[in-house]
Parts: structure tokens; C-alpha cells; sequence
């Protein structure tokens, strides 16, 4: 009998095998992956460590294809974009001295009051090498690790605005939730109402905003900013704009494009969980006899907690 | 009568043979990669193809000894952890896809490109609703479809291209073809 005859239902029959039980292995890995994080996670970054030179590698061919085709773009559209810098130009003219005047009116308050500036915020640069590569997931992988001083929940911005927080950082790459992933959220400010809301992914382009108290009160073309809620992200990081879709629902056009992505900037902000107490300015005091009790509540307000 | 020699191959066949019974997988794995390349930021868009469903489609109706339901389950879980989504989400989906596939091979193995074509976009459909059913059920939300139709029309549109590339490395490289 012809040996080939006989193997081939045998093949046959360990082909279905194996196949039934790759099916099981992967039902009860999609069971599993949830509870057993930390043994994923591990695996997680060992592979995207891996990964990461040759996404680098592979991406910067794209990113000069992309610049080529911009640059012929901006070469198409060279006398437009001229007669619109200068009508822009003379524009902000105008609000960089409406600017200077408000920059030295709030100094003046600042010193006034004894305001405790914000530190300034150190970053670290680097680029976006990855792409999502699914529908279900919006995170991109940035080249600059645990080396390079990043690590989870730290800010990532481009030229445009917030672009999103790592997640998971490993030696050399780190992996950042953009802010349309389905399990972001950040908390955020609408102005000039001043109303705090949370910016909440859903998978879409434009991520809604959740927990809005006064919906009346927001209205579309307002900026959408960083309330700093919580201490990861720093406030004020400029996010979107608000825009209402056809359903009547607000939602959030970010600054950054997904689609552009490149260079961008991790933010290595630390909260100032250490606020030295500081007694209001003498101005503030008032009548040392009369109003002992207003400067008490004062320097409450001034130093919340009174952490040493 | 003269005996003939047991014929031992030299290191080279060896590997070449080798090479032959891993090229699908690694072309599985080169397609991983090529998800996580951001191609459409060349024309400003984030949408890239499911280069890992093609593959899979293909070598599965082409060359089914050559793409085992072991090197669907590897290519899937890479896909896993690398894309940081839900562990275990297209491991599942591809190996189903899979199965589904070998089920109607005999239906796509000999039939035009055009009937080719139409069972890779039934496939796709099968796939997207079965991630999309997956990902609703872990979120316990209905997860919007937008980007996931998007994503898999692209897939679609783009099958013929790497139908050429996959035929041929499969008539270049592949013995037997």
C-alpha cells in the first residue's frame, strides 16, 4: 500500500487537532488576558522593544515620502500661502501687543498677590514610529524609552497640542494612548466658561466630552484645554476645539492629527506634591488688631493643606 | 548488483528546505510589521490595511501545510501584543477566520480571480463582525464600526496588489508550484 495514501487522513486528522485546539488555546487566552496583566504586560514590551528599531527603520522611508509630497504641495500653493501669512502676520501683530500689555499686567498681579509660578517643564523629543495597526486601538509607539527618561502616564505633545499620556514604557520605546482610544480620558477645561469636563475616547475621530455640568453653557468653536485634574497632565496643554456632529452632540476636533504624526515631545512633568508654606504679602493682611481672623482663612487659601 | 548510497542532503537543501516550510510564516510576520507602519501618513491619513488577514487568507487556500493553525495562532498573538489592544483579540479572530477559510477551500482553490476576490471580501466582513462582536462584548459597550469599516474596505481594495506579491513568491520561491 502506497505510504502517502495512508498519511494523508492522518495529516488530515492532526490538521483538525491542532487546529480545535489553537481555537481553545485562543478563547481562553482572550479569558485570560484579562486577569493575568502583569505576565502580558511583560511580554508586551519585550516584543515592542524588539519591534521598535525596525518600525523606526521602516517608518523613515514614509516620512520622507510624506515630506516630498507636502513640499509639492507647499510649492503648489507658494503665492496663496504668502497673501495668507501677511493678512496673518498683521493680525497677530495686533494681539502681540494686546499680549505684551497683559503679559506685564499679570506680572504686576502675580507679584502682588505672591504667586507660586509653575515650574517650567523639562521634555524629551522624539518620534512617532508606529502606527495603531487596528481598528480597535489608538496608540502609537514613540522611541523614546525608559533611558531617555520616560515613563507612564507622563504627556506627550506635538506642535499642535496634546497628543496623548504613555501607557507602558520599556528600554528603548514607550507605547502612547491617544486621546481617541477608546479607554481615554483626561480631564479638561472648556473657555473663556471655564466649565471642567473629561475628554473620553470612543473609537472615533472626534472624542467626546463626558461629565460636562452646563452644556447650555459650551458652545462650538470654544477651546478645549488641560485642566491639570488629578496631577499627570499639566494644565493649560492645549487640546481642541469643541464642534457639535449632526446628531446635536458636542465632541472634540483635536489640534493633533493622527494622520500627521511625527515628532513629538514627552512631557516630564512632576505634580508639586511639595508646596512650601508661604504667608500672604503683607497688603493682604490688613490691620494686624482688627482682622485677625480674614488673614487666618488667608493663608489657608493661600497654602491648601499646609504641606511642609 | 550494485547498492546505492543512502542519499543524505547537503546543508544547503537543508536549509533551503527549511526556508521553504517557514516562508509563510514569515511572510505572516513581515505582515505584522507592515500593519504597524504608518503608510497612510504619507497622504495624511491613519488607516492602514490588514495586511495579516490577506496572508492569511491567501496561504491558507494556496499552500494550507505550509500555514498551520500554529503559525495563524503566533502571527495573531504577536499581532496582540504588539498593536497594546486585547490580548488574545485577533489570535481568536484570525484562527476562526482561519477555520472558516479551510472549511470553503475547495470552493476558492481553483476559481477565478474575481470569485478569489469575493470570497476574501465575504471573509473580511466575517472577520470585522466577529472582532467587532469581541471588542463589544469585552467593553460592554457597542464599540463605533466607523473605523473598522473604514479599515477593512481599504483591505479589501488593496487585496489584488499583494495576490500579485504572495503568487509571486509562491511561483519563485515555493517548490511545487
Amino acid at each position: 500500500m502506497d505510504s502517502n495514501r495512508t498519511a494523508l487522513p492522518f495529516r488530515e486528522f492532526s490538521h483538525r487537532i491542532s487546529l480545535v485546539f489553537m481555537l481553545t488555546l485562543a478563547a481562553a487566552l482572550l479569558l485570560l488576558g484579562r486577569a493575568e496583566t502583569y505576565v502580558f504586560d511583560q511580554a508586551r514590551q519585550v516584543v515592542t522593544d524588539l519591534a521598535a528599531p525596525l518600525l523606526e527603520v521602516a517608518s523613515r522611508p514614509v516620512a520622507a515620502a510624506r515630506r516630498i509630497i507636502e513640499r509639492t504641495d507647499e510649492y503648489a500653493y507658494v503665492f496663496d500661502e504668502n497673501e495668507r501669512l501677511r493678512a496673518e502676520n498683521a493680525r497677530l501683530l495686533a494681539w502681540k501687543e494686546m499680549a505684551l500689555n497683559l503679559e506685564a499686567r499679570v506680572a504686576r498681579y502675580e507679584a502682588l498677590l505672591n504667586v507660586q509660578l509653575d515650574p517650567s517643564i523639562n521634555y524629551v523629543s522624539g518620534r512617532a514610529v508606529s502606527d495603531a495597526g487596528g481598528p480597535f486601538v489608538d496608540t502609537v509607539l514613540v522611541n523614546v524609552g525608559r533611558e531617555q527618561g520616560a515613563k507612564s502616564g507622563l504627556a506627550v505633545v506635538d506642535t499642535d497640542g496634546l497628543v496623548g499620556r504613555i501607557v507602558s514604557t520599556g528600554p528603548k520605546a514607550s507605547r502612547v494612548l491617544l486621546l481617541t482610544d477608546l479607554n481615554s480620558r483626561v480631564p479638561v477645561v472648556i473657555e473663556p466658561a471655564h466649565y471642567k469636563a473629561v475628554l473620553a475616547g470612543d473609537n472615533t475621530e472626534w472624542p467626546k466630552l463626558e461629565y460636562l455640568t452646563n452644556v447650555s453653557a459650551v458652545s462650538p468653536g470654544d477651546r478645549v484645554v488641560t485642566s491639570g485634574d488629578g496631577g499627570l497632565i499639566p494644565s493649560g496643554l492645549p487640546v481642541g476645539l469643541v464642534i457639535q456632529t449632526n446628531d446635536g452632540n458636542l465632541r472634540v476636533q483635536t489640534f493633533s492629527d493622527r494622520g500627521r504624526l511625527d515628532f513629538v515631545r514627552v512631557l516630564q512633568y512632576e505634580f508639586p506634591w511639595q508646596v512650601e508654606r508661604q504667608d500672604p504679602p503683607d497688603v493682604l493682611k490688613g490691620p494686624p488688631a482688627s482682622s485677625s481672623g480674614s488673614a487666618a482663612s488667608g493663608s489657608a487659601a493661600v497654602a491648601p493643606g499646609g504641606a511642609e | 548488483m550494485v547498492r546505492l548510497e543512502p542519499y543524505s542532503p547537503t546543508p544547503a537543501s537543508r536549509a533551503g528546505r527549511i526556508f521553504t516550510i517557514v516562508a509563510p510564516f514569515v511572510m505572516g510576520l513581515v505582515c505584522v510589521l507592515l500593519s504597524f507602519v504608518p503608510f497612510g501618513r504619507i497622504v495624511g491619513s491613519s488607516l492602514t490595511p490588514a495586511f495579516v488577514l490577506m496572508a492569511i487568507y491567501y496561504w491558507a487556500i494556496v499552500r494550507p501545510e505550509m500555514f498551520p493553525p500554529i503559525a495563524v495562532f503566533t502571527v495573531g498573538l504577536i499581532f496582540d501584543l504588539l498593536s497594546g489592544g486585547i490580548i488574545g483579540l485577533w489570535a481568536f479572530v484570525y484562527v476562526v477566520t482561519y477555520a472558516v477559510v479551510i472549511s470553503q477551500r475547495l470552493l476558492l482553490v481553483n476559481a477565478p480571480f474575481t470569485v478569489f476576490w469575493f470570497g476574501f471580501l465575504v471573509v473580511a466582513a466575517f472577520t470585522g463582525v466577529l472582532a467587532w462582536a469581541v471588542v463589544s462584548i469585552f467593553y460592554g459597550t457597542l464599540v463605533p464600526p466607523s473605523t473598522l469599516v473604514r479599515h477593512m474596505v481599504l483591505t479589501v481594495a488593496v487585496f489584488p496588489i499583494f495576490v500579485m506579491i504572495f503568487g509571486r513568491i509562491q511561483t519563485r520561491v515555493l517548490p511545487g508550484s
